[in-house]
């Protein structure tokens, strides 16, 4: 009896089914290889670092070892200055270059959203704030509106301090309630990844401690970067913490390993505050 | 461990006033242990009460440590070696304390053997002592210096520790039958033996606090784990 699978004319039709594609998680980021320079001077230098999805990782490091242009690589934030571009290595989320000529950036603003460290809310409502994303993303249906906007406040826990006051100012809201705004707005329009730069750094302590307990909450459905001064609220909010010195990567780990016994010598430095 | 010295020179000031007292501490329950023997075996009550009387200022430090070391943790926020550095102090100062309570206890039963005819059998401290104290030294002496293999050969030195106290309890309760008239001096004996073993415990503690201090590891009740 013939084996039909050994038949010539079968045999080259059946093979192995192909591998399936391994798709990276939702608001996972890979950074390869990456060099960045303004100009001439260059301020990133070979870094490389996965960035977990629904995760805090924390960027720390002294002032201008480039943690916070790191960041704004994310969503190309740098593009809107002069001269300032990657000269190698990619940035990829879920497998995607970010810097690919056919990414439409303004689509990867609204997956990668910015929190900056002074607040920024429009000259608009509060309702209006939260609303301007969708607006300009073609949404006009005023149920969808008030549902996301709602949503978009709740997520930020700051729905129920202003729902009977959709339409004041945010301008009239306190510092903490501003930037409990901004994350709103943000997240009106699903994005993947949230980054923070310093978003505390203008608070008092208790708007910093909603903040904080914002973080927690939200790395459940989102990958989250911070950038942060401050040591404690490093060890508080984030998973993992990457250590920058002079536009390098020096470490990468688990925060409580970071914190209570980072591999590198210069790490220990920084945070024990022996230089910076 | 790095030696770099911190920007803030406060912090730095704070952690070596932290280091002092517990450098102090030690000293003070080396001192009153050793009083507290010589009490014992010299027969010399005024050398007991005055190891009594050391346990005060020794009670004084530790509650100065566990001051000084909170005030450390609120005003620095210390993270990594720092923060190690700070609880392993703390730790250790409890430790201290308690040793310094058992020479007090050894004392109070030395008093009570110097009122009766010497026993040979206390010559059966000595050995105990001699190695409880070698544990000390070395558990305070890997602590100062940083030395992680010094502190690790503490920890197994404990069973030989406990394995005196067992033979010489033995040795006394074997005596008792034979010499009921003696019977509390030999209790009196078995409790201060406890007391050298306890030492040699707190001894082991010390040790495993200095490990973690310089190399952030953990290796408390590992002999236990083994011998199950």
């Amino acid at each position: 009896m013939v084996n039909i699978l050994e038949m010539p004319e079968i045999a080259h039709t059946v093979h192995e089914p192909a591998p399936i594609a391994e798709t990276p998680p939702l608001g996972m980021i890979e950074i390869k290889q990456v060099d960045f320079a303004y100009g001439n001077h260059q301020v990133l230098h070979d870094v490389n670092l996965s960035i977990p999805p629904r995760a805090v990782t924390a960027f720390i490091g002294p002032s201008g070892c480039g943690k916070t242009t790191l960041l704004r690589c994310l969503n190309r934030m740098n593009d809107l200055i002069d001269g300032a571009h990657i000269t190698r290595g990619s940035i990829r989320i879920e497998g995607v270059d970010i810097n690919e000529p056919t990414v439409d950036v303004v689509d990867l603003r609204r997956r990668v959203g910015m929190v900056f460290q002074k607040s920024n809310p429009f000259p608009k409502s509060i309702y209006d704030n939260v609303a301007y994303g969708l607006r300009i993303a073609g949404v006009t249906k005023r149920t969808a509106i008030d549902e996301a906007v709602e949503k978009s406040l709740r997520s930020a826990a700051l729905w129920d301090e202003v729902k009977d006051r959709l339409h004041v100012s945010g301008y009239g809201l306190s510092g903490g309630q501003q930037q409990r705004l901004c994350i709103a707005r943000a997240l009106a329009v699903e994005p993947e990844i949230v980054l923070m730069d310093e978003p505390c750094s203008a608070l008092d302590p208790i708007a910093t401690a909603k903040v904080e307990e914002l973080i927690r909450q939200l790395k459940a459905q989102y990958t989250i970067v911070i950038v942060t001064h401050n040591m404690q609220q490093a060890g508080r909010c984030s998973d993992r913490t990457a250590f920058f010195y002079l536009g390098r990567l020096i470490e990468v780990d688990d925060t409580a390993k970071i914190f209570s016994n980072p591999s590198q010598r210069q790490t220990e430095e920084y945070i024990t505050g022996r230089f910076g | 461990m790095t030696n770099e010295k911190h920007i803030l020179a406060t912090f730095d000031e704070a952690l070596a006033s932290l280091r002092d007292s517990v450098l102090l501490m030690s000293s003070l329950t080396e001192r009153s242990l050793d009083r507290a023997i010589t009490g014992l075996l010299k027969r010399d009550d005024d050398m007991c009460a005055i190891a009594i009387a050391d346990d005060e200022e020794i009670d004084q430090l530790e509650k100065q440590v566990d001051k000084d070391g909170i005030d450390l943790l609120l005003r620095f926020q210390p993270v990594a070696s720092d923060l190690r550095r700070v609880v392993s102090a703390m730790k250790l100062s409890s430790n201290l304390e308690r040793m310094a309570d058992q020479a007090t206890n050894i004392a109070r039963r030395a008093r009570k053997l110097n009122q009766h005819p010497p026993l040979p059998e206390t010559e059966l401290i000595r050995p105990m002592y001699l190695h409880a104290m070698a544990m000390f030294k070395d558990a305070i002496d890997a602590y100062v210096r940083a030395d992680v293999d010094l502190a690790r050969s503490v920890v197994p030195r404990d069973e030989g520790l406990d394995e005196l106290n067992r033979t010489t309890g033995r040795r006394l309760i074997e005596r008792m039958a034979e010499d009921p008239s003696q019977l509390r001096g030999y209790l009196n004996l078995i409790f201060i033996s406890r007391c050298l073993e306890r030492v040699g415990d707190h001894a082991t503690n010390m040790a495993e606090d200095a490990v973690y201090a310089v190399a952030a590891e953990d290796i408390r009740h590992q002999h236990l784990a083994a011998s199950r």
